[in-house]
């Protein structure tokens, strides 16, 4: 009898979490991360899936985590009672669907392989308006002001030297403020960062209409904040004309995509797919099956996948470091220095130019399309309860997503 | 270290000015789709309308007529008909 109730005690995970209260702590984020998704709905999509990911890869002998491999691309792992080490480059599918279990074999297919990001940013693509920014083109250019966070936190975390340029180069990316491309580049660069730098990144982007504020609040005056939009638009007009807006928008993401394929070819995995989506949108009743494929079906299941996995990543040994707690700080910092640059670089246009620009449309150069841009205008509409700048600052703030897509394919580029 | 921060300050001149680039084309090119569409495609395609009957075959001489002076007393001779439309 004595010998039956140690085997079912040794079957729980009872003695594992004892022996390692780590998981604990584990749980509890999971936890947190579950109530901050559900009840306080911040990026719902993905902190639940992420969330859940953690909580169930965090259950000894679930089998359910990520395992990373070393320095020399192996793995550890236990087979019939023996440790063995195996290279995971030189594994198949099957094999580590084997050995390592169902959410190893999703994550080295989906994650790891690259796949999911770019389609991802296809559906992102395919919900864009690339609209107000043809509109609004020549502010597009404060799209670039605002990666300046990026380079600035690459710098930082690289002076610290706790972290290498890769990993540096990958914390400082969750200043684009843009999920997919901060996981497409930590995959290609620091994958064993992915779990703490994707959460970063989705929380800090769930957190915009914190950070928006407070960066508008300790940069600008009221002055600034106050420059109506089409009253200088009414002052000095644009002499640009839109007769065809359908034409020019079907035209754009296939001259946008050669364009950038040219000069910065990494960074066509997400440049590319984000504006074939938009192609797809854009060309209206003849491809809605696949536009609807890619903005729902497509991009819903490929959610819930890099949520659940990318939690997954996040096991006990791999979180609970001070590279950790360097990445969350670190990030908030990347995504106040974007914010920072993008109104500083309205800034120094106001100065040279007769057409003054409210600095809010330089704050929406980071993406997080278009939750920036609707904080930024609610702002503006506390100063003048006429300025609605919701469009302008469309235009910097889907350009950013551009820019954050570019400055990712460098650092690949350079890093990789 | 010292290489680290050497590196990242030049991936920091090289990636913002890049972006700034590409951005700068992406606008210098936009406004060029601009123009060329305008030149060459300046309409959009817009649905055929179904022909409607002129606005004489609705109404005849007599009741346009009825209605011109009626409209004429009402404003004390200031409005005139420019359309009748069949609701």
């Amino acid at each position: 009898m004595g010998d039956i109730l140690n085997r079912i005690y040794e079957m729980t995970a009872f003695q594992a979490i004892i022996d390692n209260p780590g998981f604990l702590v584990m749980y509890a984020l999971a936890f947190v991360l579950l109530y901050l998704g559900i009840k306080k709905q911040y990026e719902p999509l993905l902190l639940i899936p992420i969330a859940f990911g953690v909580l169930i890869a965090n259950f000894p002998g679930g089998g359910m985590g990520v395992i990373s491999p070393d320095g020399a691309g192996l793995v550890h792992f236990v087979k019939d009672g023996q440790e063995v080490a195996r290279n995971i480059y030189e594994m198949s599918l099957p094999e580590i669907a084997h050995d390592l279990g169902v959410m190893n074999f999703l994550y080295y297919a989906l994650i790891k392989s690259g796949l999911l990001p770019p389609i991802i940013f296809m559906g992102v693509g395919a919900l864009t308006d690339f609209g107000p920014m043809l509109r609004n083109l020549k502010l597009a250019i404060f799209g670039a002001g605002a990666q300046f966070g990026i380079f600035a936190v690459l710098l930082v975390a690289a002076s610290t030297g706790y972290f290498s340029m890769q990993q540096s180069a990958s914390l400082a990316i969750i200043g684009g403020a843009d999920g997919p491309t901060a996981i497409f580049t930590t995959i290609k660069l620091a994958p064993e960062l992915l779990g703490p730098i994707a959460i970063a990144a989705y929380s800090y982007m769930a957190l915009v209409p914190v950070i928006v504020p407070l960066v508008v609040k300790l940069t600008c005056s009221k002055k600034e904040l106050s420059i109506n939009m089409k009253q200088q638009d009414k002052l000095y007009p644009s002499n640009t004309v839109i007769k065809n807006e359908r034409a020019l928008k079907i035209i754009f993401p296939i001259a946008v995509t050669t364009l950038v394929a040219i000069i910065v070819p990494s960074a066509v995995p997400l440049v590319g797919m984000l504006m074939f989506g938009n192609l797809i949108k854009e060309v209206g009743s003849s491809t809605s099956r696949i536009f609807d494929a890619a903005s729902n079906a497509v991009m819903n299941s490929a959610t819930i996948f890099l949520g659940l996995c990318v939690g997954a990543t996040m096991t006990v040994d791999a979180f609970l470091n001070l590279q950790t707690i360097g990445i969350v700080a670190g990030g908030f910092l990347a995504f106040g220095f974007s914010i920072f640059g993008g109104i500083m670089l309205v800034k120094l246009f106001n100065l040279f130019s007769k057409k003054k620009i409210n600095p809010l449309i330089g704050a929406t150069g980071l993406s997080a399309v278009p939750m920036a841009s609707r904080v930024a205008n609610e702002i503006a509409l506390k100063y003048d309860p006429r300025n609605h700048v919701l469009n302008y600052c469309m235009s910097s703030n889907v350009s950013g997503v551009i820019g954050s897509a570019v400055a990712a394919g460098i650092l690949i580029a350079f890093l990789g | 270290m010292s290489g680290n921060i050497s590196e990242a300050l030049m991936l920091m001149g090289v990636g913002l000015a890049t972006v700034f680039l590409v951005l700068l084309l992406v606008i210098g090119f936009g406004n060029l789709l601009i123009k060329a569409v305008n030149k060459f495609a300046p309409e959009e395609e817009k649905p055929k309308q179904i022909a409607s009957k002129p606005v004489a075959a609705l109404v005849d001489g007599a009741v346009q007529q009825a209605i011109n002076k009626a409209v004429e007393q009402i404003t004390g001779g200031k409005g005139r008909v420019e359309k009748i439309v069949k609701l």
